[in-house]
């Protein structure tokens, strides 16, 4: 058996293992300055996208998922069901209205913006003094 | 060649390596990638509860997480960053040395990539203790003092439970990193059969990957 094989394992050399180190640094240089601008809304998507693009350089080269199609696929459809989770799950926090009961006019507002001139339980940021949910 | 032994049994047919169910050595190392990127996936859906709730409480008390997220110190938090690519690289770099018969070279970054593992470790060490000094603990054992934005200790709920679980992956990492070495410095590793570091390597990854994504989603709240 040759050292090569008919398989044609593909042997990415250290050039392009370098290569990809740097654009990681680089990118995390990039990440850590985009903290200190102000984009609004969009601060964690912009970190968001910046982590995907360096998570792709390490899962391709990396992990060899360039020439690794059918793991890919696996990888990939996995991604899918966490994304399913995460987005179908922040659509649901994004568009729920308080639905308040019948005998309560007004939102219940103790937490997070629980008075600060009076002393807030640490575990649960209620007012000292009110019965434990 | 230091590989010697293994590359004449695969001249004899098969490698000492090759188990009785498989065919050659090429089908079981993809029979073992498989498997291992299955296991790569479930541990994606671990970490991704864990971010789905980090999700749902940032969505709900914003202005809690951004105070809490000032007490993270972004400077020793970049630092396990680069070290954690770097070792990412070392780990790959060890993979290629394996698969190009380098034996010595396996070793050294094998070697390195512990290194960085061990200082990722310390790093965290003192982040971990300053934070207990402080009181900025989960829950009910949140203690600190003078907070001007309640609801805090939630933030750090997701802190320790998400790094806590990331470290625990990182030791892990390193036991499996200690065994290719230790099975490196033995001989028993070649461009026929590299499996196991190749595999190793893999997990590796995936805990950088986290830690790619944990980093700004801690540190660089904005």
């Amino acid at each position: 058996m040759s050292h090569t094989g008919e398989h044609a394992i593909h042997v990415t050399g250290p050039k392009t293992y370098a290569a990809v180190l740097g654009a990681l640094l680089a990118l995390t240089v990039i990440t850590v300055a985009a903290s200190y601008v102000d984009f609004g809304a969009f601060n964690t998507v912009v970190a968001l996208i910046i982590a995907s693009i360096k998570g792709s350089l390490v899962a391709l080269f990396f992990m060899h998922l360039r020439h690794d199609k059918f793991n890919a696929v696996i990888f990939v459809g996995g991604l899918l069901f966490l994304a399913v989770f995460l987005i179908w799950t922040m659509f649901d926090i994004g568009t729920r209205t308080t639905v308040l009961p019948s005998n309560l006019k007004t939102p219940v507002e103790a937490f997070p913006g629980a008075p600060l001139n009076k002393p807030v339980r640490p575990a649960t940021g209620q007012p000292v003094g009110t019965p434990a949910p | 060649m230091s590989t010697a032994t293994n590359t004449a049994a695969a001249e004899h047919g098969h490698s000492k390596f090759l188990q009785h169910h498989f065919r050659e050595m090429s089908q079981q190392f993809e029979a073992a990638k498989i498997g291992m990127w299955l296991f790569l996936v479930t541990e994606v859906l671990l970490f991704g509860g864990l971010f789905v709730g980090y999700g749902i409480m940032h969505a709900k008390h914003p202005e809690a997480f951004m105070a809490a997220h000032h007490h993270l110190d972004k400077v020793m938090g970049a630092l396990n960053t680069i070290v954690l690519l770097f070792s990412s690289f070392t780990m790959v770099m060890a993979v290629w040395a394996s698969q190009t018969n380098r034996r010595k070279l396996t070793i050294l970054f094998l070697v390195i990539t512990l290194l960085c593992a061990c200082t990722f470790m310390v790093v965290k060490y003192f982040e971990y203790s300053h934070k207990f000094h402080d009181g900025l603990l989960p829950g009910k054992y949140y203690t600190h003092k003078g907070d001007t934005v309640p609801g805090q200790f939630m933030f750090f709920s997701f802190y320790f439970m998400m790094t806590g679980l990331h470290g625990i992956h990182v030791l892990l990492g390193m036991m499996a990193i200690i065994w290719i070495l230790f099975r490196t410095i033995r001989g028993d590793f070649s461009s026929d059969y590299y499996a196991p570091v190749d595999i190793t390597g893999l997990y590796w990854h995936l805990v950088d990957l986290i830690w790619i994504y944990l980093f700004p989603l801690m540190y660089l709240i904005s």
